[in-house]
């Protein structure tokens, strides 16, 4: 019965943020005098109720189930590593520039050796937040926040001046060679790169639930002074953390560059970036890997509808930046807390002529 | 020589929203209440004034309403965080991510790549000359030509001083944030205290938003405040938190962010480069300042904060 109410109790704590988020959002594009039934409609119907759509949905899915996860083991350690969107555009440009100037290699290892530069360029970057954080007690949050700006003016400068394609309009480097793209599968827009996805995330749900570090991660999360004082090497378990985060955030970043981009803009990671919307899925997933799965493919469906709210209402795709910020602020709170148990909720409806206090 | 003066002038004009953020946040971090929000509030104060006066057409109805609005951010900040005990960190993040995406929605409603009130606003009209001062070579760049919110930033780390550390509520704020449970016990409430930490932050964060957009530049693109909100919470960690140490922190900031453009003029190619000054030296002195508060540390293993 207590397991039982711990699920139903998690369900209603994201339901019930995500319901009141929505309500919100449609608040709001009423009071732009649009309706917002009909946009909603649009967002799902476009994104879930067609093969084409569903398909559209996963591939866009992809990056966000690893940046969601990449979040999601830092937050579940109680480290707030914002980094993974500093990764994620730092493991998408380095992978490009290989992509586009490493020339003569079959498509199969082109495609590795670009995931691997990925991966590294993302381990790397969080390697300096973690050795700070590890060895002198920096607040990592601020220091992957200001780095993820710095990430920005490097890929800025480099992309406006070494590896800038003069023929296109905007800024913009060289787009990969077809080597290192991944190809679609029968014409859909999915790629093997979904497959990369669920296998790292087969990978993490072993990790997470079954292995000692992630019992570790768990641990140092609750309480890291108690952790160390059982003997866990903290300092050692926080640069792991920091690097696993980092690989899967810059091969989130690599990924998304070779299977949908294929060359790297300023606005590569759209707007918010993937780093934030993995936050969001993070969150929605309770840090979770199923729920961080689940909570993946539910916003993918939203941003891909929402390119086509344009289509039929007045309606701005920024919409979903806004319901993703409700959401945030919304599932910060836990509704109903630890102590709250819906069975003897349930048992008080049907015995009200009893008024024994069952929260006892 | 005109260099020297622009880069003390630029110094003034940058670390200006970055004081008053700092200020603003000051007092909720006192109370202990990590308030993420900051670059949000300031966004919002950005966003709200240049919208307000666009609507209004009158410059200082326009930062009131800003204010106002502000608060109610806070306002939500402090129920969500204080009233439904939540992670403060999450959100204050949601408040970020909402302010950002909202500003951009109303922007590409009402179909505008910015808010321009250049029309509304005389931007050089707002900029106070100190007769006498004017003249003299240094100072008169360091002292005079800046907006009326600009010196009011730089008077309020005097005031914020005499409030944290002379006054009634000033102890109150500190006594919540080091003791929740003992002010408890001597009858404050806690909740109010920290409630009004945070408008108070809401405040100082519509002020530094409205000084970031509509006076000095008249303009609002999206995402303008770029980070100050977090600069300004690197320098509230950096300074401990104490009103002046905070606030020369964020003067520090400021000087980078002036050296970095005004040596940009010189660097040719590579001055791209130099707007990534003012993060990394955050990154450096966040390191210096901790470097050297652990190195006396001789407690084994790991030890939060």
């Amino acid at each position: 019965m207590k397991k039982n109410d711990t699920i139903l109790k998690n369900i209603f704590n994201v339901v019930f943020p995500v319901a009141c988020a929505f309500v919100l959002g449609g608040i709001l594009i009423a009071a732009i005098g649009e309706n917002p039934f009909l946009t909603y409609w649009v967002m799902i119907q476009k994104s879930l109720f067609s093969v084409d759509g569903l398909l559209k949905t996963l591939h866009f899915a992809s990056p966000l189930i690893l940046t969601g996860l990449a979040i999601a083991i830092t937050f579940k350690a109680n480290i707030f590593n914002m980094g993974v969107e500093g990764a994620a555009v730092l493991g998408g440009f380095f992978a490009c520039v290989v992509g586009f100037t490493v020339k003569g290699l079959p498509t199969v290892l082109h495609i590795a050796v670009c995931l691997l530069t990925g991966i590294v360029v993302g381990m790397l970057f969080s390697l300096i937040p973690a050795l700070l954080k590890a060895y002198f007690n920096v607040n990592e949050m601020v220091v992957t926040l200001m780095m993820n700006y710095v990430v920005v003016e490097i890929v800025k400068f480099l992309s406006q001046g070494v590896f800038k394609d003069p023929s296109s309009g905007y800024v913009s480097t060289y787009p990969i060679l077809d080597s290192a793209m991944f190809k679609k599968i029968f014409n859909s827009d999915l790629t093997v790169f979904f497959f990369i996805a669920l296998l790292v995330f087969a990978v993490m749900y072993v990790v997470f639930k079954k292995s000692k570090l992630g019992y570790e991660i768990k641990a140092i999360g609750k309480n890291p002074e108690f952790s160390e004082a059982t003997g866990m090497r903290v300092k050692n378990k926080i640069i792991i953390i920091m690097l696993i985060s980092g690989a899967i955030g810059g091969l989130a970043g690599s990924g998304f560059l070779m299977s949908e981009k294929y060359r790297f803009t300023m606005d590569f990671s759209g707007s918010p970036g993937l780093g934030w919307d993995g936050m969001l899925i993070a969150l929605l997933g309770s840090h979770n890997p199923v729920g961080i799965l689940i909570a993946a493919i539910f916003y993918a469906a939203l941003k891909t509808g929402s390119e086509y709210i344009g289509v039929f209402t007045n309606v701005p795709k920024d919409i979903v930046g806004v319901i993703q910020g409700l959401l945030i602020l919304l599932l910060s709170v836990k509704f109903l807390n630890e102590r709250f148990r819906f069975s003897n909720k349930i048992r008080f409806l049907f015995k009200k002529s009893s008024k024994t206090d069952f929260n006892k | 020589m005109s260099l020297l003066s622009s880069i003390l002038y630029d110094m003034v004009y940058h670390s200006a929203p970055l004081i008053l953020a700092v200020l603003g946040g000051l007092f909720a971090h006192k109370a202990n209440v990590l308030n993420i929000g900051l670059e949000g509030m300031m966004l919002m104060g950005a966003f709200s004034s240049t919208l307000f006066v666009f609507l209004t057409g009158s410059l200082w109805v326009g930062i009131l309403l800003s204010v106002l609005v502000t608060l109610i951010l806070g306002l939500i900040f402090s129920f969500f965080g204080i009233t439904m005990k939540s992670n403060f960190i999450i959100t204050g993040f949601g408040i970020n991510i909402f302010v950002l995406a909202l500003s951009s929605f109303i922007l590409k409603y009402m179909q505008m790549a910015n808010i321009n009130v250049s029309s509304i606003v005389d931007v050089t009209g707002l900029k106070i000359n100190i007769p006498v001062i004017k003249e003299i070579p240094l100072l008169g760049s360091l002292l005079s030509g800046h907006t009326v919110i600009t010196y009011l930033s730089f008077i309020l780390i005097a005031v914020t001083s005499i409030v944290m550390y002379s006054t009634k509520f000033g102890v109150y704020v500190r006594v919540v944030g080091e003791n929740e449970e003992a002010a408890k016990s001597v009858g404050i409430n806690s909740t109010t205290v920290k409630y009004a930490a945070v408008l108070i932050g809401a405040a100082l964060c519509a002020f530094a938003g409205a000084n970031l957009a509509v006076e000095r530049m008249a303009l609002f693109t999206n995402n303008m405040t770029a980070g100050r909100g977090f600069i300004a919470i690197a320098a509230i960690y950096c300074g401990q938190a104490r009103p002046l140490k905070s606030s020369i922190y964020a003067i520090i900031f400021g000087l980078a962010k002036s050296l970095a453009i005004n040596l940009a003029l010189f660097a040719g190619p590579i001055s791209g480069l130099f707007e990534m000054v003012p993060y990394l030296m955050i990154v450096i002195v966040l390191f210096i300042v901790s470097a050297v508060e652990t190195r006396h540390n001789t407690i084994r293993g790991f030890k939060l904060e």
